[in-house]
C-alpha cells in the first residue's frame, strides 16, 4: 500500500510539469499585455516597458519558462505581478477559506444528498421518490448566482437571520455553503439512487432479507456498502470541482477564496498567480483522487492495491 | 541653476492658510464613532501611493499618507502636508513651503528631505509608478531647508500645483522604505489621519486612527473596508446595516436605493467622460463630415437616461464640467438622424462597407450596452455596423497600435483626468504627442494648429488667459469630432443616514474622517 502511494504521489511529478508546460504556453497566447493592465490606461510607454522588464516579459519565451522551472524546483511561484508578494503568500491566504467552504458544502451535499438517494431507491416511483428527484432537479438547475441572490434576499434582507455576505463567524459560512451544496447535492441523490437500485436486486440483498436481517441492516450493510463506491467517486470529484470552481459562490458571498483570485489574476493577465493557482488546484485534485482510490480499498476488501 | 533670489514681483504667491484653515476647525469633540465599515469591490493591490492605478485605492492611501496639497470638491486647493508655493516668471521652479512639525506616523519626521525622496522615486524610471506621465514634468527636486524644497520643472506646466495634490506625490516615511524596500507596497507608513491596522487579502483592510495625526482629531476612530466584489451584495449588507457605505453601487438600483428612508445617495459628476472614438487619420471616419453625422444619429439623452438610469449626464463640451477650463460648446450635436444622414450623402460614404465597431465588457459602466444602442443607431441611418466585445486587456493592447498597423474604426472608451483640469482631457486624449503607441490617444487626433493652442496653454500662467486658450482648443477639437461626444459618468456612492458630513469628490473619492453619526 505504502509503495502504491509513493508511487502515486510519484506520478503526479509528469502530470503537474505537463500542466505548467500547457498552462505556460497557453497563458502566453492570450491576447493581453501584463504590463500594460498593470500600468492602467494613462501610463506612458517608457512606463510600461520598464514593467514589462521588471516582470520578465521582455526575455524570450523559452527562457522564462526556463526560469519558472528552475524556480519550481525550489517550491518557488515566484511574485504576483500585480501585488508583488510572493504567490504561495497570496495562495495560502485565501486556501483555507476555499477549503472550508469546499468541505462544508460536500458535507451538506452528502448529509442530504445519500439519504435522499437511498430513500428514493427503496421507494422507487412513489412521491417522495419524485419529491426528492424534483429537488435535485431544481437544484442542479438553478444557477448558482441567482440561487445566491435569492438565499441573500430571503435569509439577509427579509428574515435578516444571516448576513448577506463577509467571513468573521460560522453565521458567514451558511449560505454559501447551501449555495454549493445545492448543485453537488443533486449529483450525489440520483448517483445514490441508481446505485442503490442495482444493489438491492442483487442476490446478496436477497439473501440478507431471506436470513431474516432487518431491512434496515439490508440497505446499509449490504446494500449501501457495496453502492458506495460509485458514490465516493462522485463526491470526490466534485469536492475536487469545488475547490477550484466556485468562483460565482464566492463572488456573491464575498467569500476570499481561490476561486476570486484566479478570476481576477486573469482578468489582471498576473502570470505567476494563475500558473500557482491552477498547479495548486491540479495538486489538490490528484490528491483527492488518490485518497479516493484508497477509500475504494477500505470499503471493498476485494480491491488491493500494490 | 535658477535661485529664489531671481523671483520677481511676479511670483504668484499664493498662502492658502485661511483657505485651508476649515480643515483645522472640524469639531471632533463629543462626536467619537468606534467603527465605520465600508464596502467595496475589489482587494488593494498595493498600498504604495506611488504604485496606485485605481481611484479607490488612491483613497485608501490619502487616509494613510496624506497629499501635500488637497483640491476641494469645488476644485479649490487646501494646504495639507505642503502650505503654499511660489512659482518663477517662466513657470519652471516651484517653491514648496512644508508644514512644519508633522512627523509620520511612525514618528520620522515629514520634513523636506522625505517629500524629496517620495518625489526622486516618483521620478525614478527603475521604479514602477504607473501614473508618472502625471509628474512627467519634473526635472529635478531640491532641498531649500528643513521645510522648503524646490522643485524644477522640464517645461512651464500650468496646473503643477493641482499635479502635487495628486496620490502619487504623498510622501512616504523614509524609516518605513528603509526597513521594509519595496515591501512598503505592503506595509504603508504616511503622515495621514488613519494607519494600516490589518490587511486580510481579499477579505477586508483595517486602518486606525493616527493618534498623532497634524490635523485635527479625526472623529472615525476605525475604518473597515470590507470587499464584497458583487454589487448586489454589498446593497444587501447596507440595507441589512452590515456595512454603513457602499462603494459604488449598481445605477440600476440607484432609485430604489434613494427610495429607501435610511439610505442616502451621493452622486456628483465624475470627471470621466465616456466616448466613442472615431479613428481620425484612417477609414471611413476620416472624413470630418462623418464622424460629425455620427454624432447627429445618436440620441445621447436616451441612452444617459434609458441604459445608465441618469447615472451619468450627456456632453455638450469635449471635458467634464467640473474641470477648470471646461466650456460648453455653442453649438451641439442634438439627435438628428436626417441631418447625418444629409451630411452622409455629403459625404459620399459608402453604404456598402462595414464600419467595425469595439467596446471593452465591464470596463466601464454598462459599456457594452451603450455600444450596442450606438450600433443600432448608426444602422438606423443605413451604416452598416459590426460590433465586437473584448475583455479589458485584449482591448487595450489594440488601442495601442500604432496608425500603420491600428485596425481601430470607431471604439467606446473612458477618460477620467485625475486632477480638476482640462489639461489632462484636452491634452493627454487630443494632442498628437499622445497618439497610439505613445498615449492613449486612440483616435488619433492630429491637427498641428491645436497642438499649439494646448502646447501655449501650458505655458500660460495667468487663469484668466488660460481658460481662453483651452475654450479655444475646446471649440476646435469639438467641430472636428474625433470622438462621438457621449456622457460624463457620475460618482455614485450610497451610504447610512446616520452619517452627515461625508466628502465626496469629484475625483471619485470620499473622505469619512470627519463624518458624524446620529
Amino acid at each position: 500500500m505504502f509503495q502504491y502511494v509513493l508511487k502515486r504521489l510519484l506520478s503526479t511529478l509528469p502530470v503537474l510539469l505537463g500542466i505548467s508546460l500547457l498552462l505556460f504556453f497557453m497563458l502566453r497566447m492570450l491576447p493581453g499585455d501584463p504590463a500594460q493592465v498593470l500600468a492602467g490606461q494613462m501610463a506612458s510607454p517608457d512606463d510600461i516597458k520598464i514593467i514589462r522588464h521588471q516582470l520578465g516579459l521582455d526575455r524570450p519565451i523559452f527562457i522564462q519558462y526556463g526560469f519558472f522551472l528552475s524556480r519550481l524546483a525550489r517550491f518557488d511561484l515566484g511574485r504576483s505581478a500585480r501585488t508583488q508578494n510572493p504567490v504561495i503568500k497570496e495562495i495560502w491566504a485565501r486556501l483555507p477559506n476555499t477549503m472550508l467552504l469546499a468541505v462544508a458544502a460536500i458535507s451538506l451535499a452528502c448529509l442530504f444528498g445519500i439519504p435522499a438517494g437511498i430513500i428514493s431507491a427503496v421507494r422507487p416511483y412513489t412521491w417522495i421518490d419524485y419529491l426528492f428527484n424534483s429537488m435535485a432537479l431544481f437544484g442542479i438547475s438553478m444557477p448558482v448566482f441567482w440561487l445566491g441572490l435569492m438565499l441573500v434576499v430571503i435569509f439577509s434582507i427579509m428574515l435578516q437571520w444571516l448576513p448577506a455576505g463577509g467571513t468573521g463567524s460560522w453565521k458567514h459560512i451558511v449560505l454559501p455553503s447551501f449555495t454549493l451544496a445545492a448543485f453537488v447535492v443533486a449529483f450525489i441523490t440520483r448517483i445514490t439512487r441508481a446505485s442503490m437500485i442495482e444493489t438491492l436486486s442483487q442476490d446478496y440483498t436477497t439473501t440478507a432479507r431471506s436470513k431474516g436481517l432487518k431491512e434496515r441492516v439490508v440497505i446499509v450493510k449490504h446494500a449501501l456498502k457495496n453502492a458506495l463506491i460509485p458514490i465516493i467517486t462522485v463526491v470526490g470529484l466534485q469536492f475536487g470541482l469545488l475547490l477550484g470552481g466556485a468562483v460565482l459562490t464566492e463572488t456573491v458571498f464575498a467569500w476570499p477564496g481561490l476561486g476570486r483570485l484566479i478570476v481576477d489574476s486573469i482578468l489582471a493577465r498576473d502570470y505567476p498567480v494563475i500558473q500557482g493557482t491552477i498547479l495548486i488546484f491540479g495538486l489538490l485534485y490528484i490528491l483527492v483522487n488518490l485518497v479516493v482510490d484508497l477509500l475504494y480499498a477500505y470499503i471493498d476488501p476485494r480491491i488491493r492495491y500494490a | 541653476m535658477k535661485k529664489i533670489g531671481i523671483f520677481t514681483k511676479a511670483f504668484v504667491f499664493m498662502s492658502m492658510l485661511i483657505a485651508g484653515a476649515g480643515f483645522f476647525l472640524v469639531p471632533s469633540a463629543g462626536a467619537q464613532i468606534s467603527e465605520l465599515r465600508i464596502g467595496i469591490g475589489i482587494d488593494a493591490d498595493t498600498l504604495n501611493p506611488q504604485e496606485h492605478t485605481t481611484t479607490l485605492m488612491q483613497n485608501m492611501s490619502d487616509l494613510i499618507n496624506d497629499t501635500l496639497f488637497y483640491q476641494t470638491p469645488d476644485g479649490k486647493l487646501e494646504p495639507r502636508l505642503a502650505t503654499g508655493y511660489k512659482v518663477s516668471k517662466d513657470g519652471l521652479i516651484y517653491t514648496i513651503s512644508l508644514r512644519k512639525g508633522v512627523k509620520f506616523s511612525d514618528g520620522t519626521p515629514c520634513d523636506a528631505k522625505a517629500v524629496k525622496l517620495t518625489l526622486d522615486r516618483a521620478i525614478d524610471p527603475k521604479m514602477r509608478v504607473p501614473l508618472r506621465f502625471a509628474i512627467a514634468m519634473i526635472k529635478e527636486v531640491k532641498v531649500v531647508d528643513d521645510h522648503t524644497i524646490q522643485i524644477e520643472l522640464k517645461y512651464p506646466f500650468a496646473p503643477f500645483v493641482p499635479t502635487l495634490s495628486l496620490t502619487i506625490c504623498s510622501p512616504i516615511s523614509p524609516a518605513a522604505i528603509e526597513k521594509f524596500g519595496e515591501d512598503v507596497r505592503q506595509n504603508p507608513v504616511g503622515a495621514g489621519p488613519y494607519i494600516l491596522k490589518e490587511w486580510v487579502k481579499g477579505d477586508r483592510i483595517v486602518m486606525v486612527r493616527n493618534e498623532n495625526y497634524y490635523g485635527s482629531k479625526p472623529t472615525v476612530a476605525r475604518l473597515t473596508f470590507k470587499i464584497v466584489p458583487e454589487t448586489a451584495t454589498r446593497e444587501a449588507m447596507l440595507r441589512t446595516g452590515q456595512i454603513d457605505v457602499c462603494y459604488k453601487p449598481l445605477p440600476s438600483n440607484v432609485a430604489a436605493l434613494k427610495a429607501d428612508p435610511n439610505i442616502v445617495v451621493e452622486m456628483p459628476l465624475s470627471t470621466r467622460t465616456i466616448f466613442m472614438g472615431l479613428n481620425y487619420r484612417k477609414g471611413v471616419t476620416q472624413n470630418k463630415m462623418v464622424r460629425q453625422a455620427f454624432n447627429y444619429a445618436i440620441d445621447k439623452k436616451a441612452i444617459v437616461s434609458k441604459i445608465l438610469f441618469d447615472t451619468a449626464v450627456p456632453m455638450d463640451g469635449p471635458v467634464s464640467s467640473i474641470l477648470f477650463g471646461y466650456h460648453k460648446m455653442g453649438h451641439q450635436y442634438e439627435y438628428n438622424p436626417e441631418k447625418a444622414k444629409e451630411l452622409l450623402k455629403k459625404a459620399n460614404f459608402d453604404f456598402t462597407k462595414t464600419v467595425s465597431m469595439r467596446t471593452p465588457q465591464g470596463r466601464y459602466l454598462f459599456d457594452q450596452q451603450v455600444s450596442e444602442a450606438i450600433q443600432a443607431y448608426l444602422q438606423a441611418i443605413g451604416v452598416k455596423a459590426e460590433l465586437r466585445t473584448y475583455d479589458w486587456p485584449t482591448y487595450v493592447a489594440g488601442l495601442l497600435k500604432p496608425i500603420e498597423e491600428t485596425e481601430l474604426e470607431v471604439f467606446l472608451l473612458g477618460w477620467g483626468p485625475l486632477i480638476l483640469d482640462a489639461d489632462m482631457g484636452l491634452y493627454g486624449q487630443f494632442h498628437s504627442s499622445v497618439n497610439p503607441p505613445k498615449g492613449l490617444g486612440a483616435a488619433h487626433y492630429n491637427n498641428p494648429e491645436y497642438d499649439k493652442i494646448m502646447d501655449a496653454s501650458r505655458l500660460e500662467q495667468d487663469p484668466k488667459k488660460r481658460l481662453e486658450i483651452l475654450k479655444k482648443a475646446s471649440e476646435m477639437v469639438w467641430d472636428d469630432c474625433p470622438w462621438m461626444w457621449l456622457h460624463v459618468e457620475k460618482f455614485v456612492i450610497a451610504y447610512s443616514k446616520k452619517i452627515k458630513g461625508m466628502v465626496v469628490t469629484s475625483t471619485e473619492k470620499f473622505y469619512p474622517t470627519y463624518i458624524k453619526m446620529e
